[in-house]
């Protein structure tokens, strides 16, 4: 099968992957207590109130039909109205989408700048003190829980010393990226870990495989050996990890945007799922599924092309 | 230095903290649940290693105790996914056919999901508490389990032994629970290791929210959530419970660590 | 009868025509812009179709009604209508519109906005709020004149038309707004909104930030005798975490905020930068228990019996709850009602006995005590802190209380659904009338006294009677005896009032909250 082939065989999967994803968000949202209504019109409303409101949102109509009217707008591309902002979920995914993959992108750039380097150091240093001290290092930031890193950078660097803003996402690319530079710190944090940790391995794997001891035989310098063959078979490690990440990114990325109040989707799949915004929390999913699942096969394709081997 | 020196490290954090949870009446200088009038927000000193919280309550004895409940998430959270996970990867990887097709569905839909939202959900479905988080994290973390032990089991069908097991007309239950599943299990045994460490932050971003312990019980993430609002003026409140984390993080990573090399498992 | 409340009119003029004028003596800088971080956003800013606090506190400064709360809230002040008159048997009032008054967008305000808004707001088939206008049977104007005339006399009416779901509107721009329904348009509009008051609606990014303008046809004058407000750009941030909201603050990103946590209170009054404000507000804190004979389940239900819930409230000392969550700033609820209700009457509630209270659980047929719940906000400090000390105190009286952290959609769905045996819970009135709180709380026909299923016959009488008891004497009399008896049935664990607090940076000033909680940016300013 040819890599054309390949890629639209796995586009094609993506299609009852999503189905599957939009069918348990539907009754995974309907089973949390309470509904739209109820979180919206608080303590204080009365039973006629929310009756009305119950009719007038269409939640009353039979669990199939409201199923039936979700499909069909996704193959219409619409999805609702979000329920407690009262506009089109479409605008608003829209709008806080480009928050959450700018930090995420941050976050992934930063983690590999910081790890790849780092675990070549450690990979060659193998042992010996340099090595310790990176995986020390390493370690305390694998450990460490995202709020609580969060919550330390931002006192200190932001409200502290006053190197960043407190929080926030800024107007313009330039305000963008500073006011993004710690919740991505934050995030890149336990994930440049995980990326060290494996590319070491990886390399040191590599090291003392045969081909090298065969390459080196012939008579090249170690230099050599080590940016031709290793590289690049230890960057198809990092890449695969990268892109099986990403769904533990997004996830991490809720947190992050709320303690740095960042205006992106994990802060409103959290908040949608507070106010029982059906609509939006159904939209989020299958979003971030999509993206997830591009994530996967764009990992695949990269693979491919680092390794012909692996194009099956 | 590899060899021993991680696993002896990892052992010894992971028992120490093992002591406080299973003995902190002993270890703890005070009653965390004590409230103490007299003591409110006293920084760290002689009295108060850690200080003391907004109720004068001792955030040492604090985050003693809390480790009874870590130590039980770690414990509860990792075990359910562990179990089902090796047994439907075993079969899987073993049998493969049409439940290995299904299977791949499966992970591909549970994968595509954010877990931490997966989790949030269903926790705000059951209801608080920890016994709910563990459903929802056994719900969702056997699928990583089961990945791993299918990947190693589809390795070792292929080989030899198993062959010859065959040939000797062992029963299919005798090869797979003696000769492929001890070895296949050692990856899973380092993954489960790291699989604690990760369960802990997610059990103490739950309490963060609210979502997981409930009052008055101590977890480490809950003490740092009452702490955040006091971080101006009360740093130790959620400083100390954050080292606890991290100190366990690395206890448990240490001890993965030196598992792996002991039974010599390619990570 | 007349005289007397025309001079109260009078009276009420003069003295909150010098209310109405900014408080501060300092020359106040016009123009640039005072950014407020608020702790979640407005969902839909309909004056009768919304519901939630961060709508109401904001609609003010959008919209103005014919009459103001004054400052202390306790009473009202001219807003669109200058003066107002009550008939002597109380059936009509007729106010006189301000003239020369002009919506956002430079339109006049006409009488017929007045009639239609108000008879919008009155239609008991739009929104959870006409029942505060339902003594009107009609309503006319002739010039600048507008008359109520009502089914029966309403000691609530005046108060009703300073709340801020009687908004003028004005009737031809929401008509033209886009939608087929009336609700589409109120939707529509609502993006947009268009009235008279001192901002108007610029951009509004939901959840991240809402930027409002100066209204240049704003009628409010200022002391130099230019118009207000003083700023040209108010623009609330959305920060729903405490700390980075005052983290912000220090920074200087901001110029003020709310909701500052008690625990920083004391803190932020030291800061030489900054200045707390603690506004006296009608927030009262406290437990609401089920009084119903089973629960859902059908198990029975202990807090049943008055003796139980009277020994609950005797085994909490309010003063340590009052001093370890609030920090001193609240005090003790004396009523059931806010202090600074009309009508509030101040008891001595539950002083701390724990005697008492295993003494009076004795009796009830508990000597050991027993099992309870409560569900309470996940993510609240405050609440959290309360329900800490709480289940210490009572558990040295034998209650073992079981604390579940829901999130705010699961405990209201439980509440209305009245399955649960306690809730934290919290009120802020939004007319200046004991009648809103004490139809919600104690008054059974309407959510059955707060979903507790407590009934007192007596007191839904008085209730129904003082709502058409215009004379203050006997009315007054009336809420003193539901406050009795609410009181001796303790239906509720009372808790504490707590102030809104506030803070700014020290060059941004003006700010105003009443106690109603409206969050008052017309005479706000910056100073550069």
């Amino acid at each position: 099968m040819n890599r054309a082939g390949l890629v639209a065989a796995r586009l094609l999967q993506i299609v009852p992957t999503f189905l599957a994803i939009g069918a348990v968000v539907f009754v995974l949202a309907r089973l949390l207590p309470g509904d739209p209504v109820s979180a919206m019109l608080g303590d204080r409303a009365t039973d006629e109130a929310v009756t009305r409101l119950r009719g007038a949102m269409g939640l009353d109509e039979p669990v199939w039909a409201q199923f039936l009217l979700f499909v069909g707008g996704i193959a219409r591309g619409e999805f609702g109205t979000s329920t407690a902002m009262r506009v089109p979920v479409t605008a608003l995914v829209l709008e806080r989408l480009p928050a959450t993959l700018m930090l995420t992108a941050l976050a992934t750039l930063l983690a590999v700048t910081i790890a790849v380097p780092l675990a070549f150091v450690a990979a060659t240093q193998a042992g010996r003190w340099p090595d310790l001290l990176i995986r020390a290092v390493f370690q305390v930031g694998l450990s460490s829980p995202i709020f609580y890193v969060g919550l330390v950078l931002l006192t200190v660097f932001a409200a502290g010393l006053r190197w960043f803003p407190v929080g926030g996402y800024g107007t313009g690319l330039a305000e963008h990226l500073h006011h993004l530079l710690l919740p991505a710190v934050t995030l890149a944090l336990s994930f440049s870990a995980v990326i060290m940790r494996n590319l070491r391995a990886s390399i040191l794997g590599v090291l003392t495989a045969e081909f090298v001891d065969f390459a080196r035989s012939k008579g090249l310098p170690r230099r050599v050996v080590l940016l031709r063959h290793v590289l690049r078979n230890a960057l198809l490690s990092t890449v695969t990890l990268v892109g099986l990440h990403v769904g533990a990114l997004l996830g991490g990325a809720v947190i992050t945007e709320s303690v740095f109040a960042v205006p992106g989707v994990g802060r409103l799949m959290v908040d949608s799922i507070f106010a029982r915004d059906y609509p939006v929390i159904q939209a989020l999913t299958l979003v971030l599924a999509v993206i997830v699942s591009l994530a996967f096969l764009a990992t695949d394709l990269v693979q491919m092309w680092l390794d012909p081997r692996l194009a099956r | 230095m590899r060899g021993r020196a991680p696993l002896l490290a990892g052992g010894a954090i992971l028992l120490a903290l093992l002591l406080c949870a299973l003995l902190p009446g002993v270890v703890a200088p005070y009653d965390p649940l004590a409230f103490d009038y007299a003591a409110l927000l006293q920084p760290p000193g002689a009295a108060h290693p850690f200080g003391t919280d907004q109720f004068g309550r001792d955030i040492l004895s604090r985050t003693i105790a809390a480790a009874t409940i870590d130590l039980q998430i770690a414990l509860f959270a990792t075990t359910g996914p562990l179990v089902i996970g090796t047994a439907v990867g075993l079969l899987v990887g073993y049998y493969g056919g049409v439940a290995d097709a299904v299977f791949g569905r499966v992970v591909d839909l549970v994968v595509t999901f954010p877990f931490l939202v997966l989790v949030i959900a269903i926790v705000a479905v059951l209801g608080p508490g920890l016994g709910n988080m563990y459903v929802a994290v056994t719900a969702v973390g056997w699928v990583f389990y089961a990945r791993l032990m299918r990947g190693e089991v589809m390795v070792l069908r292929g080989q030899d032994y198993v062959s010859a097991c065959k040939v000797l007309g062992y029963g299919q239950a005798r090869i797979l629970l003696r000769h492929v599943l001890p070895n296949a299990a050692r990856p899973i045994l380092v993954y489960w290791m790291t699989d604690m460490a990760l369960a802990i932050l997610l059990g103490s971003s739950l309490g963060y929210l609210g979502l997981g312990a409930q009052p008055p019980e101590a977890e480490w993430g809950v003490l740092i959530a009452d702490g955040k609002n006091l971080f101006t003026q009360a740093w130790w409140v959620a400083v100390f419970p954050g080292f606890a984390i991290v100190l366990a993080g690395i206890g448990f990573s240490l001890a993965g660590d030196g598992m792996a090399d002991l039974l010599d498992v390619k990570r | 009868m007349r005289r007397t409340v025309l001079k109260a009119g009078i009276a009420v003029l003069v003295t909150a025509a010098a209310c109405a004028l900014p408080a501060g003596a300092d020359a106040a800088t016009r123009g640039g812009r005072m950014t407020y971080a608020r702790y979640a956003d407005s969902l839909f800013l309909d004056p009768v179709l919304n519901d939630a606090n961060v709508d109401i506190w904001v609609l003010t400064n959008l919209y103005d009604t014919l009459l103001a709360p004054t400052r202390d809230g306790l009473g009202v002040q001219p807003g669109l209508a200058t003066a107002w008159q009550t008939s002597a048997d109380g059936k009509a009032v007729t106010l006189t519109l301000r003239s020369g008054v002009k919506f956002a967008d430079g339109s006049p305000l006409l009488a017929s906005d007045v009639v239609w808004s108000l008879d919008r707001a009155r239609d008991p088939k739009a929104g959870a709020w006409s029942g505060s206008l339902a003594s009107i049977d009609r309503i006319d104007a002739a010039g600048d004149a507008v008359t109520l005339t009502l089914k029966n006399p309403d000691p609530t009416i005046i108060p009703a038309l300073a709340t801020f779901n009687a908004a003028i509107l004005p009737q031809k721009l929401f008509e033209a707004a886009p939608g087929a329904t009336a609700e589409d348009k109120a939707k529509a509009f609502a993006e947009h909104p268009i009235g008279t008051g001192p901002f108007v609606m610029a951009s509004w990014q939901r959840g991240v930030s809402m930027t409002l303008r100066r209204n240049p046809y704003y009628w409010k004058q200022a002391e130099d005798g230019k118009a207000l407000p003083y700023l040209d750009e108010l623009v609330f941030q959305v920060i729903p975490d405490d700390a980075t909201r005052l983290l912000k603050l220090k920074a200087g990103e901001i110029d003020g905020t709310e909701f500052v946590p008690y625990t920083r209170v004391k803190e932020l009054q030291a800061d030489p930068a900054l200045r707390m404000e603690l506004w006296p507000s009608t927030r009262v804190a406290y437990l609401t228990m089920y009084c119903g004979p089973t629960f859902k389940d059908g198990k029975p239900n202990p807090l049943a019996n008055a003796k139980v819930r009277q020994a609950l409230n005797y085994a909490v000392n309010k003063d340590a709850v009052i001093g370890i969550t609030t920090l001193g700033l609240g005090k003790p609820m004396r009523s059931y009602l806010p202090s600074t209700t009309p009508l509030f009457h101040a008891q001595d509630l539950y002083k701390y006995d724990p005697a008492k209270a295993r003494a009076l659980l004795s009796e009830a047929g508990f000597p050991n005590g027993f099992e309870t719940s409560i569900l309470s906000l996940s993510g609240n400090a405050d609440e959290a802190n309360n329900l800490a000390i709480v289940q210490q105190m009572w558990g040295q009286v034998g209650v073992k209380l079981r604390i579940e952290q829901v999130d705010n959609a699961t405990r209201t769905a439980r509440y209305r659904a009245e399955d649960f045996a306690m809730r934290t819970s919290a009120w802020t009135n939004d007319i200046s009338d004991p009648s809103q709180f004490t139809s919600y709380a104690a008054y059974y026909p309407n959510i059955h006294s707060l979903h507790s299923q407590w009934r007192d016959e007596r007191v839904d009488a008085l209730f129904t009677q003082s709502q058409q008891e215009i004379d203050l004497a006997m009315r007054t009399a009336q809420y003193k005896e539901i406050q009795d008896r609410y009181a001796a049935a303790a239906p509720i664990v009372f808790l504490y009032e707590t102030p809104y607090p506030v803070a700014f940076r020290k060059q941004a000033q003006g700010f105003v909250q009443i106690p109603l909680g409206n969050n008052l940016f017309e005479a706000a300013y910056v100073d550069k």
